[in-house]
């Protein structure tokens, strides 16, 4: 009994029932997310080509038909506004969607130029660049991205997706730094340094790829927070207008049509949304999860 | 020695403010639009050319940023910070009206969620890879990525719309007087979203670094010796876990108060993040500008504040900085 204790626990042997079924349970929770990445796929698949089953024009405004409850006619019922939510749907979601991607590779290079920048720079550059990180991280996130938006003026698509990528790349900059500084005394970027390689050719062939394994968790779940302020954005009425479908602008009719008791306006698009963040989230925690364990082993 | 220490750690704490405000300033005079609208609201548009160019030169707009920044400092530093262009009102008395609420909803907050997400953390590593512990954290993932507004909203739904159990916007009965037991009614709700909407991430967070904890070696040495699981974990486990939480929870305060934001614009309770909200709303910059400075001044501190708590529970952190000039 008590030579387990000196083996360290490595290998399942000696322990008993219950600790060898935690195990088991400890492998399995890095089982790989199936479920997800399927409902993912088939909201993504969705949206791309809603077109093919779309009952209605979404942005059509059918005011005989404003708030009828889901079934027959409209599958998902109708919105205040008299637009059939079942169309809408798929066409908001790629708003939503595109949104989540643009800002994302918009907030992955800014924090990989800049925490490459820090991991590179002399240690008093590296130093006020931090200052400067930490401070623009102190005003919460969705104020600056008001602020920001509020100074944009015009709504539309773009805008909103880059002021939300324009606050979201400080996390990826402080990991990239560190791993940058990790990285920058290996043989084989001083072999390229000393054969003239700049500092862009050597993010790019050198360091990127070394990076990736690292970044790619805060990237996954930077889609999910574009989408998530996005929404919050447009649920508010800062975000898109009300014309432009999004995921957001639909929930943004929400909150009155709650106590005229029109549910489906305030819950299929929000379980639309969950369903999508969800998805988003566990096959980030996959990468994490994988990614992670590799290290242990190293 | 301690003197120096202390002196060091206000003066930067006064840069970093000082970096903010030059920030906030720049990014709301940058704005398209009308500078002169903020402070005459509509009047600008029966404005003649002459008048203009008086009120310009007497606002100093026409001059260099870095001189309009100077004067700008210059008369916040006495507590002038403008007139909001929506209330027509000082924009620190229209603040000051609000930023009580504020911090009742976000310091109430913070408190239940630091201690909650702490105990459900504890809970969740002491079964881990239970059943329970996994319902918990199915159910924990599940609720931690509804975004919190429409969290908020199907709380409203639920229990004000369909229920009629609890009020679902303001901060107290309009007419009523507002007593204490009255606010506390209001606040239920907008607490639950603001607990809510992050409870699952801090937890996850500390029953992750606990199983973690659990690994190590002299949790092995004081099993042997015949300590009980559960005074391992409280006795040994949580006291090196502590530290990391702390800072963790410095760090959280700009999301939560973001969070808080949110769920008072849903819920119309009449604190900073409505004003927030209105003055983005009706450009009033003023008023956003100095809302993000005080947002700002809040989360610098905190983060400074988990620091120092940290270093003091903590000896492995401040030995780790002294260490960290030697890299690369």
């Amino acid at each position: 009994m008590y030579l387990y204790l000196s083996c360290s626990g490595e290998g399942d042997e000696g322990l008993n029932g219950k600790q060898k079924k935690s195990r088991r349970l400890e492998r399995k929770a890095e089982k790989k997310p199936w479920a997800a990445s399927v409902l993912l796929a088939l909201i993504v698949a969705g949206c791309v080509c809603g077109e093919l089953f779309m009952t209605k024009d979404p942005t059509f405004m059918d005011l005989a038909n404003s708030e009828r409850a889901p079934g027959g006619e409209f599958l998902f019922g109708t919105d205040t506004l008299g637009r059939d939510l079942f169309s809408m749907i798929w066409y908001g979601g790629r708003i939503s969607l595109l949104i989540g991607c643009i800002s994302t590779l918009l907030s992955t290079a800014i924090g990989v130029v800049l925490g490459a920048l820090c991991g590179f720079a002399p240690k008093w550059l590296d130093l006020a660049l931090m200052r400067f990180v930490e401070i623009f991280l102190s005003v919460p996130s969705l104020l600056m991205i008001v602020f920001l938006q509020a100074v944009a003026g015009e709504q539309n698509v773009l805008t909103i997706a880059v002021v939300i990528g324009a606050t979201g790349w400080c996390g990826i900059a402080k990991v990239v730094r560190t791993e940058v500084q990790r990285l920058r005394r290996s043989e084989f970027v001083i072999a390229s340094r000393c054969m003239g390689g700049g500092f862009f050719h050597i993010l790019r062939w050198h360091l990127f790829p070394n990076l990736l394994a690292s970044i790619l968790f805060m990237v996954i779940m930077n889609i999910r927070n574009a989408i998530a302020a996005e929404s919050t954005l447009s649920f508010l009425g800062l975000g898109l207008p009300l014309e432009i479908i999004s995921w957001g602008s639909m929930l943004s009719l929400a909150q009155s049509a709650m106590f005229t008791g029109a549910w489906w306006i305030v819950f299929i698009p929000g379980v639309f949304l969950v369903a999508t963040l969800l998805c988003i989230t566990k096959i980030g925690a996959y990468a994490q999860d994988v990614l992670t364990r590799k290290e242990r082993n190293v | 020695m301690r003197f120096v220490f202390y002196g060091k750690r206000l003066l930067s704490f006064a840069a970093s403010i000082f970096i903010l405000s030059v920030l906030v300033f720049c990014i709301a005079r940058l704005a398209p639009g009308d500078p002169l609208a903020s402070y005459y609201g509509a009047r600008v548009e029966r404005m003649s050319g002459q008048e203009r160019e008086m009120a310009m030169e007497r606002l100093g707009l026409n001059e260099p940023l870095a001189v309009q920044y100077g004067k700008w400092l210059e008369r916040a530093v006495q507590g002038d910070f403008g007139i909001s262009y929506k209330y027509k009102q000082d924009v620190l008395e229209v603040i000051g009206a609000r930023v009580g609420n504020t911090l009742l909803l976000g310091g109430l907050g913070f408190v239940c969620l630091f201690w909650l997400s702490l105990l459900l953390g504890i809970f969740c590593a002491y079964c881990a890879h239970g059943l329970l512990d996994r319902i918990i954290c199915t159910l924990g993932t599940a609720v931690s990525v509804i975004p919190e507004f429409w969290l908020s909203l199907l709380l409203i739904y639920i229990f004000s719309v369909t229920l009629r159990l609890l009020p679902g916007s303001g901060a107290y009965t309009l007419g009523g007087g507002g007593g204490f037991s009255d606010r506390l009614w209001h606040l239920i709700l907008p607490l639950c979203a603001v607990i809510l909407g992050h409870l699952w991430y801090y937890a996850y967070l500390v029953r992750n670094r606990l199983i973690e904890e659990m690994r190590a070696d002299y949790v092995l040495l004081a099993r042997a010796k015949g300590l009980k699981r559960r005074s391992v974990l409280f006795g040994h486990c949580l006291k090196n876990v502590l530290p990391t939480y702390l800072g963790i929870m410095a760090i959280s305060v700009p999301h939560v108060l973001g969070g808080t934001y949110i769920v008072e614009t849903v819920f119309s309770y009449p604190g900073i993040g409505t004003l927030a909200y209105e003055s983005a709303r009706y450009k009033d910059y003023n008023l956003l500008m100095v809302l993000a400075l005080l947002s700002g001044i809040i989360v610098i501190f905190s983060s400074r504040l988990g620091q120092a708590i940290g270093e003091r529970f903590d000896p492995r952190i401040r030995s780790r900085d002294r260490q960290e000039p030697d890299r690369g």
